[in-house]
């Protein structure tokens, strides 16, 4: 998921990769960079993702040489869509492209299966998303703090792993503003941890 | 998908010096989303006797109301109680009989005789046995299960050593397997006294 807080984007995600029930990978990382300040969650196929998110990367650090500024961010979301769209019969891929510009600041835009490319205040993707809208669109409101944000991510993350078996291992987050980006993990002994029964 | 992996679930006795000991995860799902995390799949039969049944946990249900219902009619007609041997025996061939439409569960039985020595056996679901002298496991995480336990399980174990081996081979286990986990019920049966025990695990 990616959230616009006040000041840039808070992005998180689990780390489980699975093939059938087995987990291939317990502690990959979904949050991508494909430049300086511009990363992307990827859910669905990971060879699919792996692979749009080299390519984007590739053409969006072209562009920013040429253009020689700072890419923006709805550039790098229209790329991911341009290749999604055209091969939507092929790729199984969705995903959020979120990061900050100094032109728009903290953005966040969703592009799903299919390739339909929108910007929201925050996305939620992934099969563990759909457990989590409920607790996400309750408890979201606009220009959050950091910390406010960082917990509202911890949570949601940490609800959607509780119920989703293909979710779950350790929250890895990343925070991107004007001043840098920011990357941090949660492992799995320290997660919030609600209703057991 | 298969059948047996729609509600994932795990099981794993193993056999100590004069106790047994059998586990199970305790989640319930429906496929990727989780239902329940109170779902244990052992049953207890008789002081003697415990069954672990993995699989479609309707069939694990209705199975179980069966083998209660006969062994309590056993122990109406000899007048004693039915040992895990036996058991072991009755469950095999009343799955067999449903040979050509079977349970979609992989039982596993544990248990003390009436000697005091530890009886374990497994079988698939169509009622093949297995009487093993150290481990027997069947679920979802079956290839973990058994590489844990072959590398943990060493014989002659007492009952508080049984405890710690069973439980680390099961949740090291479990946490490698998408549709099994969220909290692990122990039991360890000895001469003397039952003792249960749920472990608090990962709720991924």
């Amino acid at each position: 998921m990616a959230v616009e807080y006040n000041g840039g984007v808070v992005m998180a995600a689990d780390s489980r990769t699975t093939t059938g029930a087995y987990i291939a990978n317990r502690v990959a990382d979904k949050l991508t960079p494909i430049h300086e300040k511009i990363y992307v969650c990827r859910s669905g196929s990971a060879a699919d993702t792996q692979f749009i998110a080299e390519n984007v990367k590739y053409w969006l650090d072209m562009h920013g040489v040429t253009l020689g500024e700072l890419p923006l961010v709805k550039t790098a979301s229209s790329l991911i869509q341009r290749l999604c769209y055209y091969n939507k019969n092929n790729f199984m891929a969705g995903m959020i492209c979120a990061g900050w510009d100094p032109v728009d600041g903290g953005q966040v835009f969703s592009v799903p299966i299919g390739g339909v490319r929108v910007r929201q205040p925050f996305a939620v993707g992934g099969s563990g998303s759909t457990y989590i809208y409920g607790y996400c669109d309750a408890n979201y409101h606009e220009n959050m703090t950091l910390d406010e944000c960082l917990e509202f991510v911890q949570n949601a993350v940490a609800l959607a792993m509780a119920r989703d078996g293909s979710s779950g291992g350790v929250i890895r987050t990343t925070v991107i503003n004007e001043h840098g980006v920011e990357r941090n993990m949660i492992p799995g002994n320290a997660l919030p941890r609600f209703s057991e029964y | 998908m298969s059948i047996l992996e729609y509600n994932g679930g795990c099981v794993l006795a193993m056999a100590g010096k004069g106790c047994v000991a059998i586990a199970s995860d305790l989640r319930l799902g429906s496929q990727a989303q989780t239902i329940a995390f109170d779902k244990s799949k052992v049953f207890k039969l008789n002081d003697q006797c415990f069954i672990g049944l993995p699989g479609l946990l309707s069939d694990s249900q209705t199975f179980v109301d069966k083998l209660k219902f006969r062994t309590a009619l056993y122990k109406l007609k000899e007048g004693r109680e039915m040992q895990p041997s036996v058991l072991s025996h009755v469950t095999a061939n009343m799955l067999y009989q449903k040979r050509f439409g079977p349970y979609f569960i992989e039982p596993v039985i544990a248990g003390l005789d009436e000697n005091g020595d530890p009886f374990i056996s497994a079988m698939d679901l169509i009622g093949a046995p297995v009487f093993a002298k150290d481990f027997v496991l069947a679920g979802t995480s079956s290839e973990s299960l058994y590489g844990m336990s072959e590398s943990l399980w060493r014989e002659g174990l007492e009952p508080e050593d049984l405890f710690e081996v069973i439980s680390q081979a099961l949740l090291s286990a479990f946490d490698r397997d998408a549709v099994s986990g969220w909290g692990a019920v122990v039991h360890i049966i000895t001469q003397d006294e039952i003792i249960t025990r749920k472990l608090k695990a990962r709720q991924d």
